[in-house]
């Protein structure tokens, strides 16, 4: 007992080193999948205020160039508005349905405004803090985009913070998106390494399309409207079993550089959940 | 105590440190600075081995709760936190007081920054092998490792540089 006792007393530093590395391989293996680990992880609300401090004094001084990028955009949005509209009345000689579909449109979606508290891009499964949670609408599985495009969707939420999984997460992010104007459509996937450059896989093979033609989301999920710009075709390659496209595309939306984002929030997706739920209900009951 | 409220004041530092800044630093798209293992090698001599253990086991997880990493600083710190109460004593100089501080001034230069770039070499490897578990890609790995440890490093020295005059 007395030797039992001297032997613990010199060597319990490596009882304890075992215990802690046992420990940790626990908190590695069982929260990196992030089920469950609010606590563990930035969506903590103590640590969501630190990063609110921390993103409001970066975001103060790039405020610049995000205004200058806005400008921008505006710009561009504003020519494409005249453009469409010119189009449309000639087509049509109506100028005032135009309107009506267009209050109709953004009616379906409810837009939530969201500044980006933490958006590390070091790894290959980057994940970003936004700070509203469901106090302010949002929810779990609602698509994140901004003014150049698709962001991510939005995965925990707590009540005041939510992470969201970006596009620039290589094991858990796939986006269904389609090629624009032409309607073939394929998953997008980033590999890790450069944050401007991810792949659109599963391109069937009797799709047409040109580099340097857009790639928008397809709509075929109730996370994201159709039409929301992912990014401009740069290559296409052979995928590795030969029967289908691999595109690479050169992302519109710059993560390196990512303040205000909107969280869309779906009013129909309830209820379309609620309908596919009756129907497998009603089939299983035959 | 007052190497308690020293311990104390650099976890705060490094931790803001790593977490507002360093965590963004991606030179080259490989390098990132992991400056808080420097935490773990400036343990005293003869420190009590189930301390060291502690401090860097909880240390370790706090940067974890911040980078969205559960376990993965936790435990890599932890190794180091070992590996460091061993390897001190084969640098250490003879007749040297039993509780000598680490540090450049104490240590001389060339023996400080073998034992911090071993240390920081070895945590680095470790580091990003845990984290890139999935997608094993080893020379990449090697070349985040490598260019990781040689940034923190310098980083380290520079920080001795200033603390020993």
């Amino acid at each position: 007992m007395r030797n039992l006792l001297d032997f613990l007393k010199e060597y319990y530093h490596w009882l304890l080193f075992v215990f802690l590395e046992v420990v940790s391989g626990f908190l590695l293996f069982q929260f990196n999948n992030y089920q469950g680990s609010v606590w563990f992880s930035s969506a903590n609300s103590a640590m969501g205020k630190i990063y609110e401090w921390s993103s409001g004094v970066t975001k103060f001084l790039t405020l610049s160039e995000v205004n200058e990028q806005l400008t921008r955009r505006n710009l561009m949005l504003e020519q494409q508005v005249e453009m469409l509209g010119r189009r449309y009345t000639q087509l049509t000689h109506d100028s005032t349905t135009m309107e009506r579909n267009e209050m109709k449109f953004l009616s379906q979606y409810e837009l939530i405004p969201a500044k980006v508290i933490d958006n590390p891009l070091n790894s290959k499964e980057n994940l970003m803090t936004i700070d509203k949670g469901s106090a302010d609408g949002v929810a779990v599985d609602m698509g994140v985009a901004c003014g150049n495009g698709v962001v991510g969707v939005v995965y925990l939420v707590s009540r005041h913070y939510s992470v969201v999984i970006p596009v620039l997460n290589a094991t858990s992010s796939r986006i269904s998106c389609a090629i624009r104007n032409r309607g073939s459509f394929g998953y997008l996937h980033w590999y890790g390494g450069d944050p401007s450059v991810a792949y659109v896989e599963d391109v069937p093979r009797h799709a047409k399309f040109k580099l340097g033609e857009w790639v928008v989301t397809s709509g075929f999920s109730s996370i994201f409207p159709s039409g929301v710009s992912v990014g401009k075709i740069e290559q296409a390659y052979n995928s590795r079993d030969g029967l289908s496209y691999k595109l690479m595309i050169r992302l519109s939306t710059d993560f390196t550089n990512l303040r205000d984002v909107v969280v869309i929030s779906d009013k129909s997706i309830a209820e379309r959940a609620a309908l596919l739920q009756a129907a497998r209900d009603s089939i299983s009951k035959k | 105590m007052a190497r308690l409220v020293n311990r104390l004041v650099m976890v705060v530092v490094l931790l803001f440190v790593q977490v507002l800044v360093l965590n963004h630093v991606w030179l080259l798209n490989v390098a990132t600075p992991l400056l808080y293992v420097y935490f773990a090698i400036t343990f005293p001599r003869n420190t009590p081995k189930g301390e060291v253990l502690a401090w860097c086991f909880f240390f370790g997880l706090i940067i974890d709760t911040f980078s969205n990493t559960p376990g993965l600083a936790a435990g890599t710190l932890t190794l180091i936190g070992m590996i460091q109460t061993y390897l001190l004593e084969l640098f250490v100089p003879r007749d040297s007081a039993e509780n000598l501080e680490t540090s450049a001034a104490t240590l001389g230069w060339g023996k400080f920054s073998t034992l911090s770039g071993i240390l920081t070499l070895i945590y680095c490897l470790v580091f990003f092998i845990l984290e890139a578990f999935n997608f094993f890609d080893w020379q990449l790995w090697l070349l985040r490792a490598v260019c990781s440890a040689a940034l923190t490093l310098l980083m380290m020295l520079a920080i001795e540089s200033v603390r020993s005059k």
